[in-house]
């Protein structure tokens, strides 16, 4: 930042008197000269000794969402309902936060043990944060994380450990790594797995060590024999890489998977930044001890801060089967990723990976890395790929933190959940956007399904749906407006966004229109996933995908932002939706994926039998219909492997 | 004579004047000692407190952005660790049934400060992943603020002065180690 004080000494001198008086009889010209002097001598001391204007002004953690309110002396500040026109969602909907200063809610252990999720990752207690090393492995598919064995807050890193047939039925294991050497006794941080010729794994992951400076080791199973991978064994040489001149000691971590270049060499890239420039370094080893670092960066972007988590994967531009990581023929883009320290948002780009000069170039400048698409418009972080060559596809994990209070996370026990896993593809038909879609395993999860079908939703309307319990669904959604309405209603120049408008009470022409989820009867609790249409002055149509927290629960301690953005929507295409429930966690996927959003959510009376499900249209101007078919989903049944001579956490 | 006199003294001053300015450049740029404290503490919320914070630590004057987040952390943890204990000896003694009800909600608060989320500010400092330490930083300063709001409708609020203390550091270390990210 730049400093503004002034160089010259100007008259915020305190004014006292030149030091020496003025003597009668002297010549007036050294007299002149000395109170010139004494002058610059008095208005020197004045500049070094005053202290910059005090001025106490506000930080702007704008990017931070739990720092919303830390320049005030207020909790959280609620954001004030507006009295919309008497219909629909608004007319529903009771005011009941009103007193904005009210005690922090009295979470009790029926609410509390509400949120946790039933087919989610989640260790039994305590926190968790990136997703490390998956992979599958003789008939296993193994998971690793961030974990903190101690408390529901970050610290204490180590690495768990949990298998799973079909990456939704999942079994704990020990903890794969602890921080037991000295290139990881500050922490044993995230890494990736790659996978050699013959079968075999290797682990590059981060250790920041007894001094925290940050480093690479390489880890490998100890037996290659035994399917669970319970064993690992830390490198004698470790650590293998350090810091090299120009990074920082604490800006160098999170190692990805390497893929083979045409000189069958390995390399990979490790993210880092330069003052505010977001880099991605480049490595190259032929047996990951040795390592050469190649000549400038994979890809550098100004103003992005801290690269975490960066991944680098082919995808195809003709295939629906995800790609190793190590192929780069004609028929493929690269993706590259990255998670940004500064506004916890992982973003990626599509572009063209060049191999001989070691460079990435995005399709789209304008969405550069870092500055472009994400892969979720909610909470969403440190996501990490990798192949999965049991059933060729590319699968994404993704660590969802917590968005109520921290109070409440430590009297529940634990903080973090992690997303259903995902497959990732490119979207052939915009050919921009990726397109993710929860693994079709978890279809197995699904009982008893209700149909509904060409529900017709007049403008400013709610309608139940009588599916039984909610708060464990799987929908599946498709909406028609009126197309008259489309072509009828008046375009403007106002700019829409999610995070920004009124939420779902905010009516407009062409929207919102959606779900209400985890919703009570009197839809005094209600989270809506939904669509807007905005028609522009030139009489196109944005379509835009939001989830709306702002009146999800009326307690106060917990985020109520409204998350969402531009979905695209191409010719033909009906509005679709599928949304996966359950308890705290909302995961959103807009047009097969191509814009999805998660969402964690605290509700007070909205849990158990009380959550409801409703259809919406607060649009002025547009009938909607809808059909769905919706299922009640079993739980994943996560808990210790049975019968291990270890001891679990 | 006179005037190759006068134009030297004046030529003296101005060179006197061009080595004070360069040496005040030097220390814009360098950052160093008291000039970091004053700019780091600008982009905080509460200045004046900043400011006096950290210069009461000798450690400061030599310290870098991080080392001035570490101390910030360490005066949050002696004053939350002496707000805790006011706390519990203000328990012993009230006869108040709301005041004792305040009272012990705002000793599970500090507990959490002290146990959990300044242990997870200072580790984040320490090992550099920041956001963590943002985390803890804010967390310290939400729980101080819902102790404060124990006593919204009490007549009475003894510890006013430290929460306000704590809430209002745990800001400024908050912004602080904004600023390594």
């Amino acid at each position: 930042m730049v400093d503004t004080r002034p160089f010259l000494p100007v008259s915020s001198s305190d004014g006292s008197n030149p030091s020496e008086p003025l003597a009668n009889g002297r010549k007036p010209m050294k007299a002149l000269l000395s109170i010139f002097f004494g002058l610059l001598a008095v208005g020197l001391l004045a500049a070094l000794l005053t202290s910059n204007n005090g001025s106490d002004f506000v930080t702007e953690n704008e990017h931070d969402p739990l720092a919303s309110s830390t320049t005030t002396t207020k909790s959280e500040p609620l954001r004030p309902l507006s009295r919309g026109p008497a219909a629909g969602v608004s007319e529903k909907s009771n005011r009941l936060f009103a007193d904005e200063n009210t005690v922090a809610f009295p979470w009790n252990n029926s609410m509390l043990s509400w949120q946790r999720t039933a087919f989610h990752f989640q260790p039994e207690r305590n926190w968790m944060n990136d997703p490390n090393g998956p992979l599958f492995y003789k008939g296993w598919y193994h998971f690793f994380y961030q974990y903190n064995p101690h408390a529901p807050v970050w610290g204490d890193i180590v690495w768990g450990h949990a298998v799973s047939k079909d990456l939704i039925h999942w079994l704990h294991l020990p903890l794969a790594m602890v921080a037991d050497h000295t290139y990881d006794k500050s922490g044993v941080w995230t890494g990736s797995a790659t996978f050699l010729p013959d079968g075999k794994i290797v682990m590059l992951y981060t250790g920041s060590n007894a001094q925290a400076v940050q480093v690479q080791n390489l880890a490998y199973p100890a037996d290659h024999s035994d399917p669970l991978l319970i064993n690992w064994i830390k490198y004698s040489g470790n650590p293998v890489l350090v810091p090299p001149p120009g990074i920082l000691s604490k800006d160098f971590r999170d190692p990805t998977t390497a893929w083979l270049t045409s000189e069958g060499k390995w390399r990979f890239a490790i993210g880092s930044k330069v003052n505010k420039t977001g880099v991605a370094l480049v490595y190259d080893t032929k047996d990951f001890i040795n390592y050469e670092k190649l000549d400038g960066f994979l890809r550098a972007v100004d103003g992005t801060g801290m690269w975490e988590c960066v991944d680098f994967f082919p995808v195809s531009k003709t295939g629906e089967n995800g790609l190793d990581t190590s192929v780069n023929t004609p028929d493929v883009k690269h993706v590259m990723k990255v998670s940004l320290d500064d506004d916890r948002h992982d973003y990626y780009t599509v572009g063209t990976y060049h191999e001989k000069n070691v460079t990435f170039v995005p399709d789209d400048l304008t969405i550069d890395v870092g500055i472009g698409l994400r892969y979720d418009y909610g909470v969403y972080y440190a996501a990490k790929t990798f192949y999965d060559q049991n059933k060729n596809r590319r699968v994404l994990w993704g660590w969802i933190g917590e968005s109520d209070s921290e109070a409440a996370d430590l009297q529940k026990g634990w903080a973090s959940v992690q997303s259903i896993p995902r497959t990732v593809l490119l979207d052939k038909k915009t050919g921009t956007h990726l397109l993710q879609w929860p693994v079709q395993e978890i279809d197995s999860l699904r009982l008893n399904s209700y149909e509904f079908n060409h529900v017709s939703i007049q403008a400013g309307s709610v309608v139940p749906l009588e599916v039984g319990p909610a708060t464990q669904l799987d929908i599946i959604a498709e909406f028609k407006i009126e197309k008259e309405a489309l072509e009828k209603a008046t375009g403007s120049n106002v700019t829409f966004s999610c995070s920004s408008s009124g939420g779902a009470k905010e009516r407009g022409a062409l929207g919102p229109f959606g779900l209400l989820v985890l919703a009570d009867d009197s839809l005094s609790e209600q989270t809506p996933v939904y669509f807007y249409i905005a028609k522009g002055s030139d009489g196109n149509l944005k379509t835009f995908f939001c989830n709306d927290q702002s009146r999800s629960s009326v307690a106060s301690d917990v985020n109520k932002q409204i998350y969402g953005s531009m979905v695209p929507v191409l010719k033909g295409e009906n509005l679709s939706l599928r949304v996966l429930v359950d308890h705290s966690i909302i995961e959103s996927f807009a047009h097969g994926g191509r814009t999805v959003i998660t969402s964690r959510v605290y509700p007070t009376r909205a849990i158990y039998g009380a959550a409801k499900l409703f259809l919406f249209n607060n649009a002025t101007e547009a009938g909607v219909s809808a059909s769905l078919k919706i299922w009640q989903m079993n739980s994943a049944f996560i808990r210790p492997y049975p019968n291990l001579d270890n001891k679990s956490r | 004579m006179k005037n190759t006199f006068s134009l030297a003294l004046l030529h003296l001053s101005f060179c006197f004047t061009f080595f004070a300015l360069t040496h005040i450049s030097a220390m814009e740029l360098h950052g160093h000692g008291a000039n970091l404290i004053e700019t780091t503490c600008q982009r905080t919320p509460f200045y004046n407190l900043c400011v006096s914070t950290l210069r009461s630590d000798p450690r400061s004057s030599g310290a870098d952005v991080a080392g001035l987040a570490r101390i910030g952390a360490d005066k949050l943890k002696a004053k939350a660790t002496a707000t805790l204990r006011q706390i519990t000896a203000l328990l012993k003694v009230t006869k108040d049934p709301k005041l004792t009800t305040a009272l012990r909600q705002c000793v599970d608060y500090y507990n959490a400060i002290v146990k959990y989320d300044i242990p997870e500010a200072v580790e984040a400092v320490v090992k550099g992943d920041p956001k963590f330490g943002v985390e803890g930083a804010t967390d310290a300063a939400n729980e101080a603020d819902a102790c404060g709001r124990e006593f919204k409708n009490q007549p009475k609020f003894p510890i006013y002065g430290s929460n306000k203390a704590v809430h209002d550091l745990s800001a400024v270390v908050a912004s602080i180690v904004q600023l390594l990210l």
